[in-house]
């Protein structure tokens, strides 16, 4: 108990809740900007966090994210433009209420379903990592190769809309690992000679130029539909507006536990993400409603509710199997990992053992920056809501500026922003082109455990027989192959699905093209 | 997207094949005694990207002979803007290195300001300038360290 209020006198200490306070502000700061979301935050704030002690670098970064999260409802329900796919149900429920007067009602009402979903996964979080990580410990090299290779499969099969894409993304993170220092003989891989590549390459620039920068090309791109983003938000001047009022609680309450609940459990999984949460909540509370169409007409608080709740949720519960098994489920997890090397921790199972009191004082911290985030929120909010119309023109050319400052400290000087543009140019082109960046991020940083737990792996089992020896191994990889094949099939149906769907739109375009034509014909006879 | 399916099949075959035959061999050592070669996992890799493209190429060539192909999937303008992007950072390190650290930042932050069009002289002076003194606050005042 004595060490418990220790931990917490840390953790509460002014100076780490000020860090805590600023990774809120500054996350619901980015995440409020149109077309920036929780992974560019976090992966341009790392390179802050080598100077900081460690709890207060973790508390920072979770304050970012869980900040950003909240912050993208800001942009998605007043412009219409999500900062991220996860906040695109938020939007479609939301924006019409911003055009309909009722925009301070929607931002309220998704704060204060962020901050219930956010503060239930986080205690989720802090109930089972322990316990799960408590079974970790007694899995050995083959069991971790055949979780790990399970993992990737179920990432790779979730994270995009084909398997084939994100297994191709996982593999070419896996490769793209094995650069420099083979871990067993010392020798060089991949590295064409450079000294700089021993070491293998950097994850912060690699993760700015895949996350921050392609977004930033992306993004500048499409400017002008940002900036033509119109104001069409509509003032109005009656209270039961501006306000969240009893009978919106009503009918929200029964969305925010649903989505609390769908996101926790969505975060826990590996590789599904804040959008299969935030849509699956989302699509839930429309069905519940039984108002169809009329539910983005009209827009909907409860849609709001339903997919913010869902959407922050994730967040905390995506580092169940990060604490737990060393793993990460999702890009903010990965890229914790790496301010959790920058600090000499190592993830996992023993986090728990080792340092215990840190992870103490990071569930205190997560408690703190969900009732920080509720307070900046709520007073922030004008603040945030003007701030959300300056120009992409201003905007875009400072993260640029940021990812460079991030690469270069982080990389080893230039050698680091050269990493980052070849990066940036690769995630440009792999979100373009539908492949998982997520899978291919999470293939970089399992890369170096999974070629370890291999080599281990080769050394205890040496004929196919040796593997009874390991059932929890052999269920894993039985796991790993009916998950193939279930995908396959899975997404089988949806390509045919969507096969049918593009059809009968060109069939409908057709029609509306040959009506188009007969109808001055007919006015003309 | 049959279409850029297709051509990210084919580049992904020359790229894994590339890796296995080429790559892989040329920039690998033998590892000396090791039981196990330091090349294993990266031909994993390689031969499992090569299996999947050939696989990726042949369903997209099935779509579209089966007549669904789409567009574009890179527009013009995310192209021109990718360039800038790569041609304002490139040039920020070329400056960074001849020149010094405050001119690079400031002429790849000026330059992607005009290329989004912005053209107000105040912002386009006064922005570098913040960024660039709070960066030197931050980094040699606040947090004892520097940059360059």
């Amino acid at each position: 108990m004595q060490d418990l209020m220790a931990v917490a006198g840390d953790a509460l200490a002014p100076g780490n809740v000020a860090w805590v306070l600023f990774g809120v502000t500054l996350g619901y700061l980015v995440g409020a900007l149109p077309g920036l979301g929780k992974g560019t935050a976090t992966a341009v704030a790392i390179p802050l966090t080598f100077y900081l002690e460690p709890l207060s670098a973790i508390a920072f970064l979770v304050g970012i994210s869980k900040g950003s999260t909240a912050g993208s409802a800001v942009s998605a329900i007043l412009l219409n433009t999500p900062g991220e796919p996860s906040s695109t149900p938020t939007a479609m429920a939301g924006y019409p209420l911003a055009r309909a007067g009722k925009a301070q009602k929607a931002l309220k009402m998704g704060l204060f379903a962020s901050v219930i979903g956010d503060l239930f996964s986080t205690i989720v979080l802090i109930l089972i990592a322990q316990e799960l990580a408590a079974y970790a410990l007694g899995v050995g090299p083959v069991e971790l190769t055949a979780i790990l290779a399970f993992s990737m499969v179920f990432i790779a099969g979730l994270s995009g809309r084909s398997l084939i894409k994100g297994l191709i993304a996982g593999l070419f993170g896996i490769l793209v690992s094995c650069i420099g220092l083979e871990v067993e003989t010392g020798s060089p891989r991949l590295t064409f000679g450079m000294i700089e590549l021993y070491d293998g390459l950097p994850l912060i620039p690699v993760a700015i130029g895949m996350l921050a920068l392609s977004e930033m090309m992306i993004q500048i791109g499409q400017r002008h539909r940002l900036a033509e983003e119109s104001d069409l938000l509509k003032g109005s001047n009656k209270p039961e507006d501006m306000r969240v009022t009893l009978d919106d609680w009503k009918r929200c309450l029964r969305p925010i536990v649903r989505g609390s609940l769908i996101g926790t459990v969505i975060g826990i999984l590996p590789g599904l993400g804040a959008s299969v949460g935030s849509f699956l909540s989302y699509g839930a509370e429309r069905k519940a409603s039984g108002r169809g169409a009329d539910f983005e007409e009209s827009g909907a608080i409860e849609g709001v509710a339903a997919a913010e709740s869902a959407d922050n949720a994730v967040v905390p519960a995506s580092l169940v199997p990060l604490f737990a098994i060393g793993i990460p489920g999702s890009v903010i997890a990965a890229i914790l990992i790496g301010a959790f090397t920058i600090q000499g921790i190592t993830p996992g199972p023993l986090l728990f053992l080792e340092n215990k009191d840190l992870i103490l004082g990071v569930y205190i911290s997560m408690l703190a920056a969900s009732i920080i985030l509720l307070f900046i929120g709520y007073f922030g909010q004008n603040m945030f809501a003007r701030i959300v119309r300056i120009s992409p023109a201003l905007i875009m050319p400072v993260v640029v500026f940021l990812c460079c400052v991030g690469a270069y400290l982080q990389g080893g000087g230039v050698f680091g922003i050269s990493v980052m543009v070849i990066f940036g140019v690769i995630g440009f082109f792999t979100k373009k082109y539908d492949f998982s960046f997520v899978t291919f991020l999470i293939g970089f940083v399992i890369g170096p455990s999974f070629e370890l737990s291999l080599r281990q792996s080769l050394g205890l089992v040496t004929n196919l027989s040796e593997m009874a020896d390991h059932p929890v191994a052999l269920v894993f990889g039985v796991l790993a192959v009916v998950g193939v094949w279930r995908l396959t099939v899975m997404q089988r149906k949806q390509m045919e699905a969507m096969s049918r769907r593009e059809d009968a739109a060109a069939r409908s375009e057709r029609e509306a093209r040959t009506n188009n034509i007969e109808q001055p014909r007919e006015s003309t006879t | 997207m049959p279409k850029s399916d297709l051509f990210a099949g084919l580049f992904l075959t020359v790229f894994g094949l590339l890796t296995l035959f080429v790559l892989i061999p040329t920039q690998t050592s033998s590892g000396g005694d090791a039981t196990i070669s330091p090349a294993l996992l990266p031909q994993i890799c390689a031969i499992g990207i090569t299996g999947l493209a050939i696989l990726l190429t042949m369903r997209a060539a099935g779509r579209i002979r089966s007549g669904k192909a789409a567009g574009q999937v890179v527009p013009h303008a995310e192209w021109l803007s990718s360039i800038a992007v790569i041609v304002g950072v490139g040039g920020g390190v070329a400056l960074f290195k001849f020149v010094n650290p405050a001119v690079a930042a400031g002429v790849m932050i000026v330059g992607l300001m005009l290329y989004m069009g912005e053209r107000r002289i105040w912002l386009l002076v006064g922005i570098p300038a913040v960024l660039l003194v709070g960066a030197w606050a931050l980094f040699y005042r606040v947090l004892g360290t520097a940059i360059g």
